[in-house]
């Protein structure tokens, strides 16, 4: 555990969740540092993808706490938490399909700036935004497919794109769902890349089932069994810990 | 109607991409183009004998210019937001009730407005009633958005009558665009001063719309319709882009329902009638739903038919329902989406090549629509028609009865026969359609 004293920019408090009956997510609490790279590990349906719901807003919990940066979000819609600065992927690409990529990485960008639901601006007109509009595309390396419609681009371009859309407006806690999944080999390699240096400088959760992007990535690890969490810890650890072995690595890891 | 997953077809891909600078400067010389247009038609129609304007073409023109207003900022909502309203004409029939009563208050010396301004009481009136609604109704969006519009819609209609004082009961509110109080002078007691007056402000209304797409609200309302979801993880709230967008929509409705105010001097219920919103509808999926021009190109198309061939056939309104069912099978994207499946071809130059084919289309398509017409006009003939006192002539000479067997007979079989050959053309037409595009695609990729 990384009790070192920095300032916490996610904190999750016995959190709990159930649908109906059923309780997925079974009091989890987490410590996730300003800055650090957290990834978050475990077996299919253990409710990985329902702790980033809670996180972001898309459910509320059914108890505990979740604070960003030290300020309670349970009852905050998926918009306001978004505007406190955290961001999030979807593990099913999410973008606006039948606009063009240009557009929707500037529309990542309006809020942030401070547009909000502004009618007056001519966005052409509109410099600085389009300028820093442009830089992104060039850094997520789809300037060439400006014009495309989102529908259109290859599946590896439209996870990129989601994670330009992402981090455009300046968010400082990114949750990326999944972000390589189905992707092949180099794409996998050129996704790590680009996710390292978007994020430079913010903190980062993501859930992510292949290993080698967790373990190249990850400052620290945590293993979700059963809407549980069953460990905490740095890669190596993790690596070496039985109880996760057993529950979760077993035969991968062997 | 595939409201909430529509899956953009590859022509509904082509649009809302920017256009390069070549095609901006273009566009800029079709707006001029459409004004000149606008101004000088009536003058085609001019009788130079008497000194005269034509009535009919002046109130059928002036029509098309406030239906394009109302059309357009239907597709506001439809197109741009993905919210299909089936009660779209409560906004312009109350911007009308408010411009009738205004007109009347000015004419009795309680306000003064210049006759140029009165649009924005309607303007006005359609945003706070779009408030009021837009409120209520875009707390959801896809098909409860819909089915809230339809309720509302009936609401306000209901209420139309039942609340006199407002609304006028049956006989609706009679009004006087004569008022005397003008910036220009003008009195407003000719017809021509009239459409003139339409013209300015459905382009006021045609430029402001188009603009609207270009600002963070435009794009927003473009973003929540491909994807609310996602638009609420950039920081926005799905909700409140709709009812901003409701909220316009309502204000262009407004001024739309305040022409036809000033236009035919009275506005009865009809105005906030379900017909009324249908006819936005018809226009915009005719025209095309997809891009900023559809609707306009649907409304002219439209409120032809309806100025012109309900002079000539009592199944006019028939014919507009084919049409509306025909291009929603085999053109879902409308005539803009038509024109614009053209553009790859054209290109790479080649668009001459489908030029014998189409013509092929064309002569069995034209026996298709002759056949069916005939059927439906002597259906029409038979039920209501002869009562009328009509006889039935074809071409203006030759007669026929339709209370026989073989002009029916000779009708049906033209049909069918000119439906199966139009299949194999437009057969034809699909195979040196995919080979041009085929074509086009790989110059698109080699250059």
């Amino acid at each position: 555990m990384s009790a070192s004293g920095a300032p916490l920019a996610l904190k999750l408090e016995n959190v709990r969740k159930s649908f109906g009956l059923t309780e997925i997510i079974r009091g989890v609490s987490l410590d996730i540092p300003t800055g650090q790279r957290h990834a978050i590990i475990g077996p299919n349906g253990a409710g990985k993808t329902t702790l980033f719901n809670l996180i972001s807003g898309r459910f509320p919990p059914t108890s505990g706490r979740i604070l960003l940066d030290g300020f309670p979000i349970n009852d905050l819609s998926p918009c306001q938490i978004n505007r406190r600065g955290l961001s999030r992927s979807f593990q099913i690409t999410s973008v606006f399909p039948r606009m063009s990529v240009f557009e929707n990485i500037r529309c990542g960008l309006l809020w942030s700036r401070g547009y909000k639901y502004s009618f007056w601006h001519l966005l052409g007109r509109e410099k600085a935004l389009n300028e820093a509009s442009e830089q992104l595309l060039d850094r997520l390396n789809l300037a060439k497919r400006r014009n495309v419609m989102a529908g259109l681009l290859s599946y590896a371009e439209q996870r990129a794109l989601e994670i330009g859309i992402t981090i455009g407006g300046g968010a400082t806690v990114i949750l990326l769902d999944e972000p390589t999944a189905g992707m092949s080999h180099s794409e996998t390699a050129y996704a790590m890349d680009l996710i390292r240096s978007v994020t430079e400088g913010r903190t980062l959760v993501m859930v992510e089932h292949d290993m080698s992007v967790v373990f190249g990535l990850a400052d620290v690890i945590s293993v979700v069994v059963y809407g549980e969490v069953i460990a905490t810890d740095r890669p190596d650890r993790i690596r070496a810990n039985k109880a996760v072995q057993e529950a979760y690595l077993g035969t991968e890891a062997a | 109607m595939t409201m909430e997953t529509a899956q953009p077809g590859p022509a509904a891909l082509v649009r809302s991409i920017e256009p390069a600078p070549a095609a901006k400067t273009r566009s800029h010389w079709l707006w001029l183009a459409a004004v000149a247009i606008a101004l000088a038609l009536p003058w085609l129609f001019f009788n130079w004998s008497t000194g005269r304007h034509s009535g009919f073409v002046l109130i059928m023109l002036s029509e098309i210019g406030l239906m394009t207003i109302f059309a357009l900022s239907f597709n506001m909502q439809m197109g741009q937001s993905g919210l299909l309203s089936f009660g779209h004409a409560i906004l312009f029939g109350l911007g009308g009730y408010c411009t009738a009563h205004a007109l009347n208050a000015i004419k009795a010396g309680g306000l003064w407005l210049p006759t140029e301004l009165v649009p924005l009481v309607g303007g006005l009136g359609g945003l706070a009633f779009g408030a009021f609604f837009g409120f209520i109704a875009t707390k959801q969006r896809a098909t409860a958005f819909a089915m809230i519009t339809l309720g509302l819609g009936e609401l306000v209609a209901a209420a139309a009558l039942m609340f006199t004082g407002f609304f006028g009961g049956e006989g609706g509110i009679s009004t006087n665009r004569v008022t005397g109080v003008s910036l220009l002078g003008a009195s407003y007691s000719a017809s021509w001063q009239v459409y003139y007056l339409i013209v300015a402000w459905t382009l006021i209304s045609t430029v402001l719309m188009r603009l609207q797409t270009q600002t963070p609200l435009g794009r927003l309302a473009n973003a929540t319709r491909d994807n609310f979801e996602r638009a609420e993880f950039i920081g926005y709230d799905p909700r409140m882009v709709r009812f901003c967008q409701y909220l316009l929509s309502g204000f262009f409705a407004g001024i739309a329902g305040a022409l036809y105010a000033i236009l035919y001097e009275i506005v009865t219920f009809d105005t906030v009638s379900a017909p009324k919103s249908a006819t936005a509808l018809l226009a915009t999926y005719i025209g095309g739903v997809g891009g900023f021009y559809g609707p306009i190109l649907g409304t002219i198309l439209i409120v032809l038919l309806q100025s012109g061939v309900s002079l000539l056939s009592n199944a006019w309104l028939l014919y507009v329902g084919v049409l509306f069912v025909v291009m929603v099978m085999f053109a879902p994207n409308g005539i803009l989406g038509l024109i614009a499946m053209h553009g790859p071809i054209a290109r790479s130059g080649r668009v001459a090549a489908l030029i014998v084919p189409y013509l092929r289309v064309l002569l069995p398509g034209l026996m298709v629509v002759g056949a069916f017409v005939l059927l439906v006009e002597m259906a029409s003939f038979v039920t209501i028609g002869a009562e009328q006192g009509k006889s039935f002539k074809l071409g203006g000479a030759m007669h026929i009865d339709p209370f026989t067997l073989p002009p029916w007979v000779a009708a049906a079989a033209a049909l069918v026969v000119a439906t199966v050959w139009l299949r194999l053309e437009a057969r034809a037409l699909g195979r040196v359609w995919d080979g041009l595009s085929d074509e086009a695609k790989r110059l698109g990729q080699a250059s």
